[in-house]
């Protein structure tokens, strides 16, 4: 019988270098693993039942637009028409719902990024308006850092973001968030 | 070290800080707040340069950006820059500075002996000195070319910075702080918008600092200064310093350089020498103020030749004399100030020459400095070389005579900065009152205010900015108040410069573009000779083109060639500017995004495990593949993939397929719709099966090809080649949004949800029954080939199993969640080892494909159609499916069409190469004898001698004919064998077994 | 030059691919004529000098396929619409 698999992180120090800053760090990266992550798609002529499902199981009201709602450990973000990414911290088995849902848990990588500098380190690599009159907690994105594709969305106001990519993605955007980083402070410590 | 031009009081330099620089070598003091140029005037330095064309020996014109003369390289070794302007670079203690262009030293140029070559240095000498013979051009013109004329070094090593690029959003864009910039930017930012207020110069304030002007009951520079200190208290304000703004592009989209540490020896730890802005701006306040323009006369680049304006911004703003002595020489009243500054300043004014005729302004500045001043008169020719002596003028009546001087102050008006009005392509308008062009019209969101837009005098300049930066804020819905703008001192008088444009006199070159050495006499030889529109003036004679972008000489190159050829203005031409404003270093734009980190770099789940194994990497698009695996002993690449191939064969192999690309469809109508974009049926697939499916391009062309797995009644899993999966992703939401909405369907890329592993070989079910948990069966009953299974592996991972194969072995490609993707490979190697496994990379799959005669991207070139590949009758008749009517046109389906066979040497031992055309035996390689080309080709191991795959017209009815295989470029000209293209195995049985 | 996704809002263009034509519609393939209709669809194009209707998708964003409306001499863009929406219009006026 082989031995069970070990789960681990697409980062390694030699692709993922850590950094920390001389005093007060300006911006913290970290990666948050473990998050379970589906894509959901609306079924044609199944949209309401889709709402009504979500609504019931998790208490949430599905965004129209670019937005995150959450409710508890399960929140849902707006990334297209008809298009969501639901995640939780819990675990949730998102299958069951009445759309069409992929697991992504393994797909996609998240950072969080926080600190009075995140913004701007942000803005280096993302051309999005961040400004807290254009972008608040709530508030999400799909879009590019410099030609990676994330999903990302605000949770905090100090402020602090969590930043969601591909898998395979998340060695080379580490590296370019702690290259912005460097200059503004950075702490960056994998591993949580 | 003594700074023998600094006035003893004034400017705004920090006295109390003195810096230590160099140029050429010699040590010279300066202070903080100094450019470059300033300091070396203010150490007596009036020989910067030698020019492009003939050496001759070049001081400062300016005090800005638009310098022509004053190049230098800075810094030395990886540092070093060419080609800086004097008049921008800040000075900072330890700046090292050497003179450009001359040989062996800047004050004895060898190479200036190319003004006595003068008549062939001419306009259009390219075209015409080095015409004949014209071999001598490569060898002998252009590198004598080269050496003589020329600008700065590059250093030749690797830059050692970093740069930076930041994407900033704001209501309001103010470009420029003079005066209309300024109240632009305190009306914008006190309603609370948020502004960026973007300047060029290490200081606020433009033109306020550089002359003596008085806003209410203020020096204009404290009005500056307290001004920017009100902005940087606003905190929805970014002022950015050293930031000129350099392209404007559609939709409010504006590109800034910052020069972060220019202004240093060497940039702060971890930050940047440069930062490029990207600035989305709902509106701009262009105030980029206006740029002198100087009169051309024989000698008039002799150092010791300044704008008057810039004559002023030395004596103001640097506390620094240019010249003990001036002569001043204008057409407008302009100059009346810098009469007084000099005055002030303590400079004799020798003389003041209106080339206009009496005008009282100046009459009144010349008399109260002493000066005697000489109506309608003109400069014939300045003297003195390195560094000026002095003058010959002649007056209105024609009398000539001799004036020393160390200084000429000339004024000809004023050209209003509107470059950046114009980089979308808008055309500038002539203004005959102004004598200068205005902006036309204006990208969208953008205003001009101040001297940009001509209004010259502070008060309307302040008043211009006020009213602009109000009315910006309010369109993006904020409430400006009135910005008080306090009354100003009376202004000079008639600025505006309508004439005359040069000197009548002419003695000596007289310079019009001074950094491409292009003079009054090229104009009219242009002229002459026919290239009498702007257009061609400026390429035939170079007017203009030089990196300081012709900022004092294109409209002076049109006003002269207007008067030459007897037509107005804006009849002969209208300059444009594009991007960048100004010069914009290549490291700049790459911002952080070099080297290995000139794009992402994907890693696969084996990534990590392969780096252990010492595994040989390939880059495929963004991804690293494990090209093999070498092994101690062996040689190079081409044993070791010989024997990994070998390994496959015969026992088993484990490859990282999940660089393919990997699509989950669901959906009610997921069959019906990928029966309408692979040529063959989908939705009569069974649930648990999967299928080799092609793509065509609507034209008929292969696109893509992969395996489709059914996992459900409307779930189905797509596989693509690794290099397409972007593209085909986005063809089939185009397919899904735009052809068939009526479908449901939904695609979710599972590219790097899975790690997906090849398990090839004879012993490949051994491995994999060792793997998966009890109760699932892999027998060749219960997952025959083509089949699929969700089941679990390892003790409780979800796992899809296919048993797929590219390699054309008994084999199966085993998906876990990515997360497990590092553990199940060594996994699997550790459950293969009994049987003899070996990972496998890129270069064995490759052999192994082609052994198979499986078409990859050689094959599916984007030329090829389904019946080329073999694949015609895949193509079905029962639906409509993307590409399937033109597949069918008649050039399509021409039976000389090359379609794909394999190929083999005739003598065994011989090479095969691929991009080899084929010709038949015994006819001449040529266009009309080529029968198609080689695409692919492999040592076979397993066959023992080289293969290849190709497309030969007919290919298929000629098995066992033999063609040349032709490759001129390599030299290749062997006999092949058409044979077919499975050269292993080809009942497939053993994919069966 | 940015286009505002209808899902998304203004975003830069590099977030956008282009197709090109949205004026062309895709031919019957059963019709008797499918071949010269399918060369016209495929090949041939009209070159406005201003406003034309073209097909980019938000390939750095929702993904969405748009119809942009945009003057091809200024790049001003008239309207930007979902391609779904303006497809499912023409199909149900088609019915």
């Amino acid at each position: 019988m082989p031995e069970p698999l070990v789960a681990r992180s697409p980062l390694r120090a030699h692709v993922a270098p850590p950094a920390s800053p001389a005093g007060e760090p300006g911006v913290v990266l970290r990666e948050i693993p473990d998050l379970t992550l589906a894509s959901v798609a609306a079924l044609k002529g199944r949209e309401a039942e889709l709402t009504q499902a979500v609504s019931s199981a998790y208490g949430v009201d599905l965004p129209d637009g670019p937005k995150r709602v959450s409710s508890g450990a399960v929140s849902f973000v707006g990334v297209g028409p008809g298009k969501w990414l639901a995640a939780s911290t819990v675990g949730t088995d998102f299958s069951g719902l009445p759309a069409a849902v992929a697991d992504q848990s393994d797909g996609r990588a998240v950072f969080r990024l926080s600190g009075p500098k995140a913004r701007e380190t942000l803005a280096t690599l993302v051309q999005i308006d961040l400004h807290p009159r254009a972008f608040q907690r709530g508030d999400a994105a799909v879009t590019h850092a410099a030609s990676i594709a994330v999903t990302l969305w605000q949770v905090g106001d100090e402020p602090t973001y969590e930043i969601v990519m591909f898998r395979t993605y998340a060695a080379t955007l580490w590296r370019w968030l702690v290259e912005a980083g460097r200059s503004r402070g950075i702490d960056a410590r994998l591993g949580g | 070290m003594s700074q023998s031009n600094r006035l003893a009081a004034g400017g705004l330099i920090d006295r109390a800080s003195t810096i230590g620089f160099t140029f050429d070598g010699r040590r010279y003091a300066g202070h903080s707040g100094d450019t470059l140029a300033s300091a070396l005037l203010a150490n007596g330095v009036k020989l910067v340069g030698r020019s492009f064309k003939y050496h001759r020996p070049r001081g400062v014109l300016t005090a800005g950006s638009e310098e022509p003369n004053a190049l230098v390289e800075l810094r030395s070794g990886a540092r070093r820059e060419p080609n800086a302007k004097a008049t921008v670079a800040e000075l900072y203690d330890g700046l090292e500075a050497t003179s450009q262009n001359r040989w062996p030293s800047l004050a004895f140029d060898v190479m200036a002996v190319n003004q006595l070559a003068a008549p062939i240095f001419v306009a259009g000498f390219y075209y015409k000195t080095f015409m004949w013979p014209a071999k001598f051009w490569e060898k002998l013109y252009e590198p004598m070319i080269r050496r003589a004329a020329g600008l700065g070094r590059l250093s030749g090593e690797a830059d050692p910075d970093s740069y930076e690029k930041i994407t900033a959003h704001c209501d309001v864009l103010v470009i420029g702080s003079g005066p209309a910039g300024l109240a632009a930017a305190l009306a914008a930012g006190r309603s609370g918008a948020r502004v960026i207020l973007a300047e060029e110069d290490f200081a606020l304030g433009g033109r306020l600092n550089s002359d003596r002007r008085t806003i209410g009951d203020k020096a204009s520079s404290a009005w500056a200064a307290d001004a920017a200190a009100e902005l940087e208290s606003l905190p929805e304000v970014t002022v950015l310093r050293r930031t000129p703004v350099v392209g404007v592009y559609d939709d409010g989209v504006y590109a800034a350089l910052e020069r972060v540490s220019d202004h240093m020896r060497e940039p702060a730890a971890h930050q940047p020498r440069q930062r490029l802005w990207r600035i989305v701006a709902k509106r701009t306040v262009l105030a980029a103020g206006a740029l002198e323009r100087p009169i051309p006369f024989g000698g008039n680049d002799t150092p010791g030749v300044m704008l008057a304006s810039a004559v002023r911004t030395y004596l103001n703003r640097f506390g620094v004399a240019p010249g003990k002595r001036a002569v001043v020489y204008a057409n407008n009243d302009d100059a009346a100030a810098t009469i007084a500054d000099l005055a002030a300043a303590g400079c004799e004014i020798a003389a003041v020459i209106d080339a206009r005729g009496d005008a009282p302004a100046l009459h009144a500045a010349a008399r109260a400095a002493g000066a005697s001043l000489i109506f309608g008169g003109a400069i014939a020719r300045a003297y003195g070389g390195r560094s000026l002596k002095g003058c010959e003028i002649v007056d209105g009546r024609g009398r000539g005579f001799k004036v020393e001087c160390d200084l000429i102050a000339v004024s000809a008006g004023w050209n209003p900065s509107i470059q950046l009005t114009t980089h979308l392509s808008a055309r500038p308008v002539w203004d005959d009152r102004l004598a200068a062009f205005l902006p036309g019209a204006r990208p969208v969101g953008m205003e001009v205010a101040g001297a940009a837009g001509g209004a010259y005098g502070l008060g309307e300049a302040l008043a211009a900015g006020a009213k602009a930066g109000a009315e910006a804020a309010e369109a993006c819905g904020f409430a400006a108040g009135a910005v008080d703008i306090p009354a100003t001192d009376p202004e000079p008088g008639d600025t505006h410069g309508r004439g005359p444009w040069r000197s009548p006199v002419k003695r000596g070159k007289a310079f019009v573009d001074f950094q491409n050495d292009v003079t009054v006499s090229d104009v009219e030889l242009a002229a002459r000779e026919g290239f009498k529109s702007v257009e061609h003036l400026k390429r035939y004679t170079t007017l203009g083109m030089a990196t300081d972008q012709g900022r004092t000489s294109n409209v002076l190159g049109l006003a002269l060639m207007a008067e030459i050829t007897g037509r107005s203005i804006p009849e002969t031409g209208i300059t444009a500017a594009r991007a960048p404003f100004t010069p914009v270093a290549i490291g700049a734009l790459g911002g952080a995004h070099r080297h290995k980190e000139f794009r992402p770099t994907r890693l696969p789940p084996s990534h990590f495990w392969a780096e252990e194994q010492g595994a040989a990497f390939t880059e495929t698009g963004q991804w690293m593949r494990a090209a093999y695996f070498p092994r101690p002993g062996e040689k190079d690449w081409f044993e070791t993939a010989v024997r990994e191939v070998n390994t496959v064969r015969t026992a088993v192999g484990v490859y990282d397929a999940s660089t393919l690309g990997k699509i989950d469809i669901q959906g009610a109508d997921a069959g019906v719709f990928l029966d309408r974009v692979y040529i063959n049926a989908f939705s009569s697939l069974a649930v648990g099966k999967a299928r080799y499916g092609l793509m065509l391009r609507e034209d008929g062309v292969a696109m893509d090809d992969g395996t489709t797995t059914r996992l459900g009644e409307t779930h189905y899993y797509m596989t693509t080649t690794t290099a397409n999966a972007g593209g085909v992703m986005r063809h089939l939401e185009l397919c899904k949004q735009w052809l068939w909405p009526e479908l449901d369907v939904h695609f979710s890329s599972v590219t790097d949800q899975w790690a997906q592993y090849a398990i090839a070989g004879p012993r490949s079910r051994d491995v994999v029954a060792a793997l998966v948990d009890e109760g699932f069966d892999v027998s060749n009953e219960a997952l025959p080939y083509m089949g699929a299974k969700e089941l679990t592996v390892c003790g409780g991972v979800k796992a899809r199993l296919f048993r797929l194969s590219f390699s054309g072995e008994l084999a199966y490609e085993l998906a876990v969640p990515a997360r497990y993707g590092d553990a199940m490979i060594r996994a699997i190697i550790k459950a293969g080892e009994p049987f003899g496994i070996c990972p496998y990379g890129a270069e064995a799959l490759a052999i192994m494909r082609i052994e198979k005669g499986h078409a990859a991207g050689p094959e599916l070139n984007g030329n090829t159609t389904a019946a080329d590949l073999g694949m015609g009758k895949m193509l079905s008749k029962k639906k409509d499916f993307i590409g399937r009517t033109l597949s069918g046109r008649e050039a399509f389906q021409d039976p000389e069409r090359p379609s794909l066979v394999g190929f083999r040497p005739v003598d065994r031992s011989a090479r095969l190469r691929s991009g080899a055309h084929f010709v038949p035996r015994g006819e001449t390689p040529s266009a009309a004898n080529d029968q198609g080309y080689m695409t692919s080709t492999a040592y076979s191991p397993s066959n023992g001698h080289w293969i290849g795959l190709g497309f030969l017209a007919r290919g298929p009815e000629r098995m066992g004919e033999i063609v040349r295989a032709y490759d001129p470029v390599r030299g290749g000209d062997i006999e092949v064998e058409v044979v077919s293209p499975v050269f292993v195995d080809p009942e497939g049985a053993r994919l069966r077994a | 030059m940015r286009i505002a996704c209808p899902f998304c809002g203004p975003r830069g263009v590099d977030e956008f691919a282009y197709l090109g034509d949205a004026t062309v519609k895709r031919p019957n393939a059963d019709a008797p004529d499918a071949l010269p209709a399918f060369v016209e669809y495929v090949y041939l194009r009209d070159n406005p000098a201003g406003l034309h209707r073209e097909l980019w998708q938000h390939a750095l964003g929702c993904q969405s396929w748009l119809v942009v409306t945009r003057n091809v001499r200024t790049h001003v863009i008239d309207q930007v619409e979902a391609a779904r929406d303006v497809a499912a219009a023409r199909l149900s006026e088609a019915e």
